[in-house]
């Protein structure tokens, strides 16, 4: 496969990632990452050669999530009910270790915003100023928002009780 | 000491791996005095691998059969595509690049950035050095913390071979590094500028670990060993046939050199047969005479786990 075919198909199974870990819902994952690539495809032409690839996608998938939100908040009786069901995104084997779950838990309890900037940070490791671009908000929000998503997250954990966060070694 | 001078800001770039370098030194030392901050630092660091623990299993899932198609799509429409020899692949700029290589140093990268500065394809390229920051960054951090260390064990090799060479799209495994007391006990696959790198782990008997990160820089020129000093974290690079190689651990410098050239002559000696080694193990288990009494149902079925080679990420020159 040719080099860049495979940055291409890292980038996307980073897309998939964060969709799956944004929404925790596999489904409503794959979609908005269907739609974002759809959208990617019709636009391609607007991609410059050589300019970050990754930030480009992930801008592209905001947009779209942004837009469902909002169509979604417009129609308010169409809310699946009936997901919450498809909501575990790991086995449930895997759930069941104590600070894998709170952590799931402290996260869906983040507003939206910092949960996005956590994510992009911490999961898919990408750099300050693309998160920032990638959300269209300015460096010293995304630094505010991780903060406080970190912080959170922190002081949610350590409510639990789960000291066996602390390093090992 | 100076505590007032790092703000919160560098404490999470510190974690991220995005403070830069000149600062690091300085962020340390403060977090070596002031334990608070320290657990802050690693609580963060805490969260990041519990995120990768519950959503790293989506990488390995398949894409939906949509998504693979418009994947493709995308490939096909997006400028970049080197399937269509872009213009660095072509046979003269490559010649001119080496040449230029040569005479300008280039510091051990493997297209210095200075030689060809206006193509913002060139611009992309990352460095060696870059690649070995990221080496030494995923070392810190995944050697941080015992639980999270490795996605994929080591108990089946060639499973974790396969899988990290379709990730990396290129032949990549674990060396054998057993004659400088170090066991291989898994890896991960690693999203970075330049694809997916993958990274090896390894355990010596003192419980001290010893990372192998492994990528496919989109040209590759041999280049010289080069060292760098990350805090406490040593790491050692060069470029080897069509792939990267960045070697990171705590310990000196003279310690991972061995480490690096035992990599290195395995390497060089390629992968090791994996059936052999699975047949023994059998025999060892199996007393003899039952095999000897049966020798039509070993030839007719295979040992379980054996696989049938894969083609489909041969090594290609881009």
């Amino acid at each position: 496969m040719s080099t860049f075919g495979v940055e291409l198909e890292v980038h996307i199974a980073s897309l998939r990632r964060y969709a799956r870990a944004l929404l925790r819902n596999r489904s409503d994952a794959e979609d908005l990452v269907q739609e974002a690539l759809t959208r990617a495809v019709a636009r391609a032409d607007t991609f410059k050669a050589g300019t970050n690839l990754r930030a480009w996608l992930f801008t592209i998938l905001h947009n779209v999530h942004v837009n469902q939100v909002r169509s979604k908040a417009s129609r308010p009786d169409e809310v699946d009910v009936d997901s919450v069901e498809s909501k575990l995104v790991t086995p449930a084997r895997q759930e069941e270790r104590v600070e894998l779950r709170e952590m799931m838990r402290a996260l869906d309890d983040l507003p939206e915003e910092q949960r996005k900037v956590l994510l992009l940070v911490a999961l898919e490791g990408l750099k300050y100023e693309e998160v920032a671009e990638t959300l269209g908000v300015p460096i010293g929000t995304v630094m505010s928002r991780l903060s406080r998503a970190r912080e959170a997250v922190r002081a949610k954990l350590a409510n639990e009780g789960s000291v066996a966060l602390r390093r090992v070694k | 000491m100076n505590a007032h001078c790092v703000t919160d800001d560098e404490l999470h770039a510190y974690v991220d791996g995005q403070l830069a370098p000149e600062r690091r030194l300085f962020v340390e030392r403060w977090l070596a005095d002031d334990p608070d901050a320290a657990r802050r630092a690693e609580d963060y660091r805490a969260q990041a691998a519990l995120l990768h623990e519950l959503f790293d299993p989506v990488l390995r899932e398949p894409a939906s059969g949509p998504v693979e198609e418009l994947t493709g799509k995308l490939r096909g429409r997006m400028p970049g595509n080197d399937n269509a020899a872009p213009w660095h692949a072509r046979h003269w700029v490559r010649m001119a690049a080496a040449v230029m290589l040569i005479v300008g140093g280039a510091g051990g990268g493997w297209l210095g950035r200075g030689a060809v500065d206006q193509s913002p394809v060139v611009q992309q390229r990352q460095t060696l050095q870059t690649f070995a920051e990221e080496a030494t960054q995923a070392h810190r951090f995944y050697t941080s913390d015992e639980r999270f260390q490795v996605e994929l064990g080591a108990d089946n090799q060639d499973e974790l071979n396969s899988w990290l060479s379709k990730r990396v799209g290129r032949d990549v495994f674990g060396p054998d590094l057993g004659k400088v007391g170090l066991r291989l006990i898994g890896g991960r696959s690693l999203p970075t500028e330049l694809g997916a790198g993958a990274q090896y782990m390894y355990v010596n008997e003192a419980n001290k670990r010893v990372t192998l990160f492994v990528g496919a820089p989109r040209s590759g020129n041999p280049a010289k060993f080069g060292f760098s000093q990350n805090g406490d974290v040593a790491t050692i690079y060069w470029v080897e046939g069509p792939l990267a190689y960045a070697l990171a651990g705590r310990m000196s410098k003279e310690d991972l050199l061995r480490v690096a050239e035992a990599v290195y002559n395995d390497v060089k000696a390629g992968p090791r047969p994996p059936e052999p080694q699975q047949q023994n193990q059998q025999n060892q288990q199996n007393p003899q005479p039952q095999q000897d009494q049966q020798p039509q149902q070993q030839q007719d079925q295979p040992p379980a786990g054996v696989q049938p080679i894969s083609d489909t990420h041969k090594p290609k020159d881009s």
